[in-house]
Protein backbone atom coordinates (compact mmCIF):
# COMPACT_ATOMS: atom_id res chain seq x y z
CA UNK A 1 0.00 0.00 0.00
CA UNK A 2 1.34 3.22 -1.02
CA UNK A 3 1.70 6.41 1.56
CA UNK A 4 -0.87 8.03 0.07
CA UNK A 5 -3.42 5.83 0.34
CA UNK A 6 -2.71 5.10 4.07
CA UNK A 7 -3.01 8.88 4.34
CA UNK A 8 -5.91 8.70 2.97
CA UNK A 9 -8.00 5.93 4.66
CA UNK A 10 -6.25 7.61 8.16
CA UNK A 11 -7.85 10.85 7.51
CA UNK A 12 -11.01 8.96 6.47
CA UNK A 13 -11.23 6.94 9.59
CA UNK A 14 -10.62 10.02 11.97
CA UNK A 15 -13.29 12.11 10.05
CA UNK A 16 -15.40 8.93 10.50
CA UNK A 17 -14.81 9.02 14.61
CA UNK A 18 -15.64 12.84 14.66
CA UNK A 19 -18.50 12.33 12.62
CA UNK A 20 -19.91 9.50 15.05
CA UNK A 21 -18.96 11.39 17.86
CA UNK A 22 -20.19 14.76 16.91
CA UNK A 23 -23.47 12.38 15.97
CA UNK A 24 -23.57 11.12 19.49
CA UNK A 25 -23.44 14.24 21.36
CA UNK A 26 -26.06 16.08 19.33
CA UNK A 27 -28.79 12.94 19.89
CA UNK A 28 -27.55 13.28 23.86
CA UNK A 29 -28.18 17.28 23.67
CA UNK A 30 -31.60 16.78 22.00
CA UNK A 31 -32.59 13.76 24.77
CA UNK A 32 -31.46 15.96 27.47
CA UNK A 33 -33.54 19.11 26.22
CA UNK A 34 -36.29 17.10 25.50
CA UNK A 35 -36.58 15.51 28.74
CA UNK A 36 -35.93 18.78 30.51
CA UNK A 37 -38.78 20.61 28.53
CA UNK A 38 -41.17 17.32 29.56
CA UNK A 39 -40.10 17.67 33.26
CA UNK A 40 -40.94 21.36 32.85
CA UNK A 41 -44.35 21.00 31.18
CA UNK A 42 -45.39 18.57 33.94
CA UNK A 43 -44.02 21.15 36.72
CA UNK A 44 -46.26 23.42 35.35
CA UNK A 45 -49.41 20.80 35.31
CA UNK A 46 -48.66 19.98 39.02
CA UNK A 47 -48.14 23.71 40.03
CA UNK A 48 -52.15 24.52 38.41
CA UNK A 49 -53.31 20.90 40.53
CA UNK A 50 -51.89 22.23 43.62
CA UNK A 51 -53.51 25.25 43.47
CA UNK A 52 -56.54 24.28 42.37
CA UNK A 53 -56.50 22.38 45.94
CA UNK A 54 -55.29 25.18 47.82
CA UNK A 55 -57.53 28.01 46.55
CA UNK A 56 -60.89 25.95 45.43
CA UNK A 57 -62.68 24.55 48.20
CA UNK A 58 -64.98 22.16 46.22
CA UNK A 59 -62.25 20.55 44.03
CA UNK A 60 -61.44 17.05 44.83
CA UNK A 61 -59.34 15.92 41.48
CA UNK A 62 -57.16 13.16 43.71
CA UNK A 63 -53.42 13.62 43.31
CA UNK A 64 -52.41 9.96 42.41
CA UNK A 65 -49.47 7.91 43.81
CA UNK A 66 -47.71 8.11 39.88
CA UNK A 67 -47.85 11.85 40.47
CA UNK A 68 -46.41 11.99 43.97
CA UNK A 69 -43.89 9.57 42.47
CA UNK A 70 -43.02 12.11 39.65
CA UNK A 71 -39.75 14.69 40.55
CA UNK A 72 -41.52 17.34 38.43
CA UNK A 73 -44.41 16.85 41.36
CA UNK A 74 -41.65 17.35 44.09
CA UNK A 75 -40.12 20.45 42.43
CA UNK A 76 -43.97 21.85 41.99
CA UNK A 77 -44.42 21.16 45.72
CA UNK A 78 -41.71 22.58 46.83
CA UNK A 79 -41.73 25.88 45.18
CA UNK A 80 -45.47 25.80 46.30
CA UNK A 81 -44.66 25.18 49.92
CA UNK A 82 -41.74 28.29 49.97
CA UNK A 83 -44.18 30.98 48.49
CA UNK A 84 -47.34 29.51 50.77
CA UNK A 85 -47.37 30.28 55.05
CA UNK A 86 -50.14 29.45 57.55
CA UNK A 87 -52.99 27.08 56.55
CA UNK A 88 -51.89 26.62 53.04
CA UNK A 89 -48.43 25.71 54.05
CA UNK A 90 -49.97 23.12 56.30
CA UNK A 91 -52.19 21.82 53.57
CA UNK A 92 -49.27 21.10 51.46
CA UNK A 93 -47.71 19.40 54.52
CA UNK A 94 -51.06 17.11 54.48
CA UNK A 95 -50.44 16.15 50.99
CA UNK A 96 -46.58 15.45 51.57
CA UNK A 97 -47.80 13.24 54.60
CA UNK A 98 -50.54 11.42 53.04
CA UNK A 99 -48.12 10.26 49.82
CA UNK A 100 -45.33 9.39 52.05
CA UNK A 101 -43.16 11.74 50.18
CA UNK A 102 -40.59 12.30 53.17
CA UNK A 103 -40.37 8.62 53.50
CA UNK A 104 -39.64 8.31 49.57
CA UNK A 105 -37.23 10.44 49.80
CA UNK A 106 -35.35 8.81 52.63
CA UNK A 107 -35.32 5.75 51.11
CA UNK A 108 -33.91 7.30 47.56
CA UNK A 109 -31.15 9.40 50.10
CA UNK A 110 -30.22 6.04 51.19
CA UNK A 111 -30.21 3.31 48.63
CA UNK A 112 -30.28 4.69 45.19
CA UNK A 113 -27.71 4.37 42.98
CA UNK A 114 -28.23 7.81 40.75
CA UNK A 115 -26.19 10.61 42.17
CA UNK A 116 -29.17 13.24 40.13
CA UNK A 117 -31.61 11.05 42.65
CA UNK A 118 -29.91 11.06 45.90
CA UNK A 119 -28.92 14.96 45.91
CA UNK A 120 -32.45 15.48 44.92
CA UNK A 121 -33.85 13.44 47.92
CA UNK A 122 -31.25 15.52 49.61
CA UNK A 123 -32.22 19.13 48.92
CA UNK A 124 -35.91 17.70 49.07
CA UNK A 125 -35.37 16.83 52.50
CA UNK A 126 -33.76 20.11 53.21
CA UNK A 127 -36.33 21.71 52.19
CA UNK A 128 -39.19 20.49 53.80
CA UNK A 129 -37.32 19.95 56.98
CA UNK A 130 -39.23 17.59 58.79
CA UNK A 131 -38.13 16.36 62.31
CA UNK A 132 -38.76 12.57 60.58
CA UNK A 133 -35.86 13.00 58.57
CA UNK A 134 -33.25 14.12 61.19
CA UNK A 135 -31.88 10.95 61.71
CA UNK A 136 -31.23 9.83 58.00
CA UNK A 137 -30.19 13.44 57.69
CA UNK A 138 -27.31 13.04 60.91
CA UNK A 139 -26.05 10.03 58.86
CA UNK A 140 -25.58 10.90 55.65
CA UNK A 141 -23.46 14.48 56.98
CA UNK A 142 -20.67 11.90 56.27
CA UNK A 143 -21.98 11.07 53.27
CA UNK A 144 -18.99 10.66 50.06
CA UNK A 145 -20.68 13.66 47.81
CA UNK A 146 -20.36 16.95 49.51
CA UNK A 147 -22.97 18.51 48.17
CA UNK A 148 -25.15 16.16 49.77
CA UNK A 149 -23.62 16.57 53.23
CA UNK A 150 -24.16 20.43 52.59
CA UNK A 151 -27.67 19.71 51.90
CA UNK A 152 -28.21 17.63 55.22
CA UNK A 153 -26.68 20.49 57.61
CA UNK A 154 -28.84 22.78 56.39
CA UNK A 155 -31.97 20.31 56.16
CA UNK A 156 -31.14 19.57 60.25
CA UNK A 157 -30.62 23.64 60.85
CA UNK A 158 -34.21 24.11 59.25
CA UNK A 159 -35.62 21.61 61.19
CA UNK A 160 -33.53 22.92 64.40
CA UNK A 161 -31.94 19.49 65.31
CA UNK A 162 -30.22 20.66 68.47
CA UNK A 163 -28.23 17.16 68.47
CA UNK A 164 -26.80 17.96 65.10
CA UNK A 165 -24.96 21.06 66.62
CA UNK A 166 -22.16 19.14 67.76
CA UNK A 167 -21.81 17.04 64.99
CA UNK A 168 -21.85 19.82 62.57
CA UNK A 169 -19.08 21.73 64.80
CA UNK A 170 -16.80 18.59 65.47
CA UNK A 171 -16.49 18.90 61.37
CA UNK A 172 -15.45 22.08 60.69
CA UNK A 173 -11.65 21.23 61.19
CA UNK A 174 -11.59 18.13 58.68
CA UNK A 175 -14.19 19.20 56.01
CA UNK A 176 -13.49 20.59 52.48
CA UNK A 177 -13.36 24.72 53.00
CA UNK A 178 -16.58 25.09 51.04
CA UNK A 179 -18.63 22.66 52.76
CA UNK A 180 -17.12 23.82 56.17
CA UNK A 181 -18.40 27.14 55.23
CA UNK A 182 -21.68 26.37 54.19
CA UNK A 183 -22.20 24.34 57.60
CA UNK A 184 -21.17 27.87 59.54
CA UNK A 185 -23.81 29.19 58.11
CA UNK A 186 -26.00 26.39 58.94
CA UNK A 187 -25.27 27.31 62.51
CA UNK A 188 -25.79 30.65 62.07
CA UNK A 189 -29.23 29.82 62.12
CA UNK A 190 -29.36 28.05 65.11
CA UNK A 191 -28.34 31.17 66.78
CA UNK A 192 -26.98 31.43 69.88
CA UNK A 193 -28.18 27.38 70.54
CA UNK A 194 -24.50 27.11 68.90
CA UNK A 195 -22.67 29.55 70.84
CA UNK A 196 -21.32 26.76 73.65
CA UNK A 197 -20.98 24.43 71.25
CA UNK A 198 -18.65 26.69 69.23
CA UNK A 199 -16.67 27.41 72.19
CA UNK A 200 -16.35 24.22 73.68
CA UNK A 201 -14.71 22.97 69.84
CA UNK A 202 -12.32 26.38 70.17
CA UNK A 203 -11.44 25.73 73.19
CA UNK A 204 -10.21 21.94 72.46
CA UNK A 205 -9.01 22.41 69.57
CA UNK A 206 -7.15 25.75 69.09
CA UNK A 207 -3.81 24.18 70.30
CA UNK A 208 -4.29 21.84 67.64
CA UNK A 209 -5.70 22.91 64.20
CA UNK A 210 -6.32 26.61 62.71
CA UNK A 211 -8.81 26.27 59.87
CA UNK A 212 -11.69 24.97 61.78
CA UNK A 213 -11.09 26.77 65.34
CA UNK A 214 -11.17 30.09 62.49
CA UNK A 215 -14.16 29.21 61.19
CA UNK A 216 -15.72 28.47 64.41
CA UNK A 217 -14.61 32.04 65.46
CA UNK A 218 -16.21 33.93 62.22
CA UNK A 219 -19.61 31.76 63.20
CA UNK A 220 -19.56 33.49 66.52
CA UNK A 221 -19.04 36.57 65.29
CA UNK A 222 -22.23 35.99 63.13
CA UNK A 223 -24.15 34.53 65.35
CA UNK A 224 -23.52 37.99 67.63
CA UNK A 225 -24.52 36.03 71.08
CA UNK A 226 -22.89 38.53 74.18
CA UNK A 227 -22.06 35.38 76.15
CA UNK A 228 -18.83 34.39 74.18
CA UNK A 229 -17.11 37.38 74.83
CA UNK A 230 -15.52 36.27 78.23
CA UNK A 231 -14.95 32.70 76.86
CA UNK A 232 -12.99 34.84 73.71
CA UNK A 233 -11.10 36.97 75.64
CA UNK A 234 -9.74 33.68 77.48
CA UNK A 235 -8.49 32.27 73.61
CA UNK A 236 -7.59 35.49 72.61
CA UNK A 237 -4.77 35.27 76.03
CA UNK A 238 -4.19 31.74 75.98
CA UNK A 239 -3.78 30.99 71.89
CA UNK A 240 -0.40 31.45 70.19
CA UNK A 241 -1.63 30.82 66.93
CA UNK A 242 -1.73 34.25 65.37
CA UNK A 243 -4.49 33.45 62.69
CA UNK A 244 -6.77 32.21 65.59
CA UNK A 245 -6.05 35.16 67.48
CA UNK A 246 -6.82 37.24 64.60
CA UNK A 247 -10.53 35.78 63.78
CA UNK A 248 -11.12 36.03 67.78
CA UNK A 249 -10.10 39.75 67.78
CA UNK A 250 -12.12 39.63 64.62
CA UNK A 251 -14.82 38.14 66.43
CA UNK A 252 -14.80 40.57 69.58
CA UNK A 253 -14.79 43.49 67.43
CA UNK A 254 -17.95 42.16 65.48
CA UNK A 255 -19.98 41.25 69.36
CA UNK A 256 -18.76 44.90 69.98
CA UNK A 257 -18.65 44.33 73.81
CA UNK A 258 -16.77 47.05 75.64
CA UNK A 259 -15.50 44.34 77.90
CA UNK A 260 -12.81 43.99 75.04
CA UNK A 261 -11.78 47.56 75.17
CA UNK A 262 -8.72 46.75 77.12
CA UNK A 263 -7.52 43.40 75.50
CA UNK A 264 -8.07 44.61 71.78
CA UNK A 265 -6.30 48.23 72.92
CA UNK A 266 -2.94 46.32 74.55
CA UNK A 267 -3.12 44.39 71.20
CA UNK A 268 -2.55 47.89 69.52
CA UNK A 269 1.49 46.68 70.47
CA UNK A 270 1.40 43.34 68.95
CA UNK A 271 4.83 42.24 67.36
CA UNK A 272 2.41 41.20 64.99
CA UNK A 273 1.48 43.95 62.39
CA UNK A 274 -1.98 41.83 61.29
CA UNK A 275 -2.68 41.52 64.83
CA UNK A 276 -2.41 45.35 65.13
CA UNK A 277 -4.27 45.88 62.65
CA UNK A 278 -7.11 43.92 63.01
CA UNK A 279 -7.67 45.15 66.80
CA UNK A 280 -7.15 48.54 65.31
CA UNK A 281 -10.42 47.91 63.17
CA UNK A 282 -12.15 45.83 65.88
CA UNK A 283 -11.69 49.14 68.70
CA UNK A 284 -13.70 50.80 65.50
CA UNK A 285 -16.59 48.13 66.22
CA UNK A 286 -16.59 48.91 69.50
CA UNK A 287 -18.09 52.22 69.00
CA UNK A 288 -16.36 54.02 71.88
CA UNK A 289 -14.90 57.23 71.16
CA UNK A 290 -12.64 56.83 74.06
CA UNK A 291 -10.22 54.34 71.89
CA UNK A 292 -9.58 57.57 69.28
CA UNK A 293 -6.88 58.66 71.49
CA UNK A 294 -4.93 54.93 71.20
CA UNK A 295 -6.43 54.65 67.55
CA UNK A 296 -3.99 57.96 67.10
CA UNK A 297 -1.23 56.60 67.82
CA UNK A 298 -1.93 53.79 66.07
CA UNK A 299 -2.33 56.14 62.87
CA UNK A 300 2.23 56.50 63.40
CA UNK A 301 2.40 52.88 63.36
CA UNK A 302 5.34 51.43 61.25
CA UNK A 303 3.12 49.37 59.16
CA UNK A 304 1.32 50.83 56.62
CA UNK A 305 -1.89 48.60 57.11
CA UNK A 306 -1.98 49.19 60.80
CA UNK A 307 -1.91 52.88 60.03
CA UNK A 308 -5.19 52.60 57.45
CA UNK A 309 -6.89 50.13 59.76
CA UNK A 310 -6.60 52.81 62.53
CA UNK A 311 -7.82 55.89 60.87
CA UNK A 312 -10.45 54.23 58.67
CA UNK A 313 -11.33 52.76 62.64
CA UNK A 314 -11.27 56.30 63.61
CA UNK A 315 -13.61 57.69 60.88
CA UNK A 316 -15.88 55.34 62.11
CA UNK A 317 -16.52 56.42 65.78
CA UNK A 318 -18.58 59.26 67.18
CA UNK A 319 -16.23 62.32 67.14
CA UNK A 320 -13.71 60.72 64.53
CA UNK A 321 -14.08 62.72 61.59
CA UNK A 322 -12.93 65.69 63.28
CA UNK A 323 -10.04 64.18 65.19
CA UNK A 324 -8.84 62.95 61.41
CA UNK A 325 -9.08 66.68 60.40
CA UNK A 326 -6.86 67.52 63.68
CA UNK A 327 -4.20 64.61 62.58
CA UNK A 328 -4.04 66.45 58.94
CA UNK A 329 -1.43 68.18 60.99
CA UNK A 330 0.11 65.68 62.21
CA UNK A 331 3.87 65.54 62.24
CA UNK A 332 4.48 62.49 61.08
CA UNK A 333 3.37 62.61 57.70
CA UNK A 334 2.35 58.74 57.21
CA UNK A 335 -0.29 59.54 60.08
CA UNK A 336 -1.33 62.63 57.96
CA UNK A 337 -1.77 60.90 54.46
CA UNK A 338 -3.79 57.96 56.34
CA UNK A 339 -6.01 60.49 58.39
CA UNK A 340 -6.75 62.37 54.29
CA UNK A 341 -7.41 58.78 53.18
CA UNK A 342 -9.67 57.83 55.65
CA UNK A 343 -11.54 61.59 55.47
CA UNK A 344 -11.13 60.67 51.36
CA UNK A 345 -13.27 57.37 52.51
CA UNK A 346 -15.78 58.93 54.45
CA UNK A 347 -16.62 61.29 51.30
CA UNK A 348 -15.25 64.43 53.27
CA UNK A 349 -13.55 65.53 49.61
CA UNK A 350 -16.94 65.76 48.07
CA UNK A 351 -17.76 68.05 51.41
CA UNK A 352 -14.58 70.20 51.57
CA UNK A 353 -14.90 71.37 48.29
CA UNK A 354 -18.17 72.15 48.68
CA UNK A 355 -17.30 73.89 52.54
CA UNK A 356 -14.46 75.94 50.34
CA UNK A 357 -16.89 77.07 47.58
CA UNK A 358 -18.63 78.56 50.27
CA UNK A 359 -15.18 79.93 52.23
CA UNK A 360 -15.50 77.55 55.30
CA UNK A 361 -11.95 77.41 56.62
CA UNK A 362 -12.76 73.47 57.93
CA UNK A 363 -12.32 72.34 54.52
CA UNK A 364 -8.79 74.07 53.78
CA UNK A 365 -6.32 71.08 55.79
CA UNK A 366 -7.87 68.39 53.83
CA UNK A 367 -7.69 69.87 50.51
CA UNK A 368 -4.52 71.59 51.46
CA UNK A 369 -3.00 68.04 51.73
CA UNK A 370 -4.19 66.55 48.46
CA UNK A 371 -2.24 69.46 46.76
CA UNK A 372 0.07 68.38 48.52
CA UNK A 373 0.25 64.88 47.06
CA UNK A 374 0.61 61.83 49.28
CA UNK A 375 4.18 61.50 51.23
CA UNK B 1 -74.45 41.29 34.36
CA UNK B 2 -71.77 42.79 35.85
CA UNK B 3 -68.38 42.66 34.22
CA UNK B 4 -65.42 40.76 35.29
CA UNK B 5 -62.27 42.83 37.30
CA UNK B 6 -59.47 42.70 35.82
CA UNK B 7 -56.61 42.11 37.07
CA UNK B 8 -52.48 42.12 36.08
CA UNK B 9 -50.33 39.67 38.17
CA UNK B 10 -47.02 40.25 37.45
CA UNK B 11 -44.11 37.91 38.83
CA UNK B 12 -41.41 36.03 37.45
CA UNK B 13 -42.29 32.58 39.25
CA UNK B 14 -44.18 30.82 37.84
CA UNK B 15 -45.33 29.07 40.73
CA UNK B 16 -46.22 32.60 41.78
CA UNK B 17 -48.71 33.21 38.93
CA UNK B 18 -50.15 29.66 38.56
CA UNK B 19 -51.25 29.94 42.10
CA UNK B 20 -52.45 33.68 41.46
CA UNK B 21 -54.17 32.72 37.97
CA UNK B 22 -56.29 29.78 39.83
CA UNK B 23 -57.13 31.46 42.97
CA UNK B 24 -58.08 35.05 41.18
CA UNK B 25 -60.07 33.62 38.81
CA UNK B 26 -61.38 31.28 40.76
CA UNK B 27 -62.66 33.69 42.73
CA UNK B 28 -64.28 35.59 39.66
CA UNK B 29 -61.56 38.01 38.20
CA UNK B 30 -60.31 37.95 34.95
CA UNK B 31 -56.25 37.57 34.85
CA UNK B 32 -53.90 38.95 32.77
CA UNK B 33 -50.08 37.30 33.72
CA UNK B 34 -46.85 38.94 33.12
CA UNK B 35 -43.42 37.15 33.86
CA UNK B 36 -41.07 40.93 33.64
CA UNK B 37 -40.83 43.85 34.82
CA UNK B 38 -40.77 45.35 30.96
CA UNK B 39 -43.59 43.29 29.62
CA UNK B 40 -45.79 44.48 33.36
CA UNK B 41 -45.06 47.70 32.15
CA UNK B 42 -46.13 47.40 29.03
CA UNK B 43 -49.15 45.28 30.07
CA UNK B 44 -50.07 48.00 32.94
CA UNK B 45 -49.86 51.35 30.45
CA UNK B 46 -51.87 49.51 27.65
CA UNK B 47 -54.75 48.24 29.74
CA UNK B 48 -57.42 48.92 31.67
CA UNK B 49 -57.13 47.16 35.05
CA UNK B 50 -58.72 47.64 37.87
CA UNK B 51 -55.42 46.11 40.50
CA UNK B 52 -52.15 45.19 39.73
CA UNK B 53 -50.29 42.91 41.68
CA UNK B 54 -46.20 43.23 41.07
CA UNK B 55 -43.31 41.78 42.66
CA UNK B 56 -40.50 43.38 43.06
CA UNK B 57 -37.59 41.47 41.79
CA UNK B 58 -38.05 41.02 38.01
CA UNK B 59 -35.61 40.81 35.44
CA UNK B 60 -36.36 43.93 32.62
CA UNK B 61 -37.35 46.35 35.59
CA UNK B 62 -37.96 46.52 39.30
CA UNK B 63 -41.01 46.49 40.33
CA UNK B 64 -40.83 49.72 41.90
CA UNK B 65 -39.28 50.95 38.81
CA UNK B 66 -42.73 49.88 37.37
CA UNK B 67 -44.14 51.48 39.50
CA UNK B 68 -42.99 54.43 39.70
CA UNK B 69 -43.13 55.22 35.77
CA UNK B 70 -46.27 54.49 36.49
CA UNK B 71 -46.71 56.88 38.75
CA UNK B 72 -45.13 59.81 37.04
CA UNK B 73 -47.40 59.12 34.09
CA UNK B 74 -50.42 59.64 36.20
CA UNK B 75 -51.78 55.84 36.57
CA UNK B 76 -54.71 55.64 38.77
CA UNK B 77 -54.66 51.69 38.76
CA UNK B 78 -54.35 50.69 42.82
CA UNK B 79 -51.22 48.23 43.05
CA UNK B 80 -50.37 45.82 45.43
CA UNK B 81 -46.88 44.89 46.32
CA UNK B 82 -45.95 40.80 46.48
CA UNK B 83 -42.53 40.15 47.36
CA UNK B 84 -39.68 38.13 49.36
CA UNK B 85 -38.14 41.44 49.92
CA UNK B 86 -38.31 41.26 53.59
CA UNK B 87 -37.26 44.73 54.59
CA UNK B 88 -38.52 47.94 55.80
CA UNK B 89 -36.83 50.32 53.45
CA UNK B 90 -37.96 48.82 50.46
CA UNK B 91 -41.98 48.54 51.71
CA UNK B 92 -41.58 52.05 53.26
CA UNK B 93 -40.63 52.90 49.69
CA UNK B 94 -43.50 51.56 48.08
CA UNK B 95 -45.72 52.88 49.77
CA UNK B 96 -44.02 56.73 48.87
CA UNK B 97 -43.99 55.63 45.19
CA UNK B 98 -47.72 54.60 45.09
CA UNK B 99 -48.63 51.49 46.18
CA UNK B 100 -51.77 50.64 48.48
CA UNK B 101 -50.65 47.49 49.94
CA UNK B 102 -47.56 45.48 50.74
CA UNK B 103 -47.81 41.59 50.98
CA UNK B 104 -44.56 40.08 52.30
CA UNK B 105 -43.69 36.31 50.82
CA UNK B 106 -44.22 33.89 52.02
CA UNK B 107 -48.08 34.66 51.98
CA UNK B 108 -51.38 33.32 52.89
CA UNK B 109 -53.94 33.20 49.91
CA UNK B 110 -57.38 33.64 51.76
CA UNK B 111 -55.36 37.20 53.40
CA UNK B 112 -54.26 38.01 49.97
CA UNK B 113 -57.76 37.53 48.81
CA UNK B 114 -58.91 39.55 51.76
CA UNK B 115 -56.33 42.34 51.09
CA UNK B 116 -57.25 42.43 47.06
CA UNK B 117 -61.39 42.70 47.80
CA UNK B 118 -60.49 46.02 49.66
CA UNK B 119 -59.08 47.14 46.78
CA UNK B 120 -61.12 46.57 44.34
Amino acid sequence: MSLDLFNQVAVLVIFSINAVMLTVLVMLKVVHRHRRLDHDRRRTAYLGVLSRHLSMDDYNEPITETMAEDPAFLDALLDMRNALTGDDASTLGRIVNHHGIIQRQMRYLDSSWLLGRRLQAAVALAELGDEMSAETLMRHLDDPEPEIRIQCGRGLGRIRWTPAIDQIVSRFGTEIPWVSTRFSDTLVGYGAKATWPLLAYIRINHPYETQGVTLALRTLAQINDDQAVGPLLEILEESSDVEVRIATVYALGELGSPEALAALDALLDDDEWALRAKSASALGGLGDPAAISRLLHSMRDSNWWVRRSAAAAIAGLPGGIEALYTALDDEDPFAADAAAEALVDAGELVSARRRAEQEDALAEPLLAHMRSGWS
Amino acid sequence: MSEKKRILVADDSETIRALMQTALEGAGYEVVLAEDGLSAYELGSNGDYDLVIIDQLMPGLLGLDVVSRWHEEGMKTPVLMLTGVDDDRTAVESFDRGVVDYVRKPFRIPELMARIRMQI
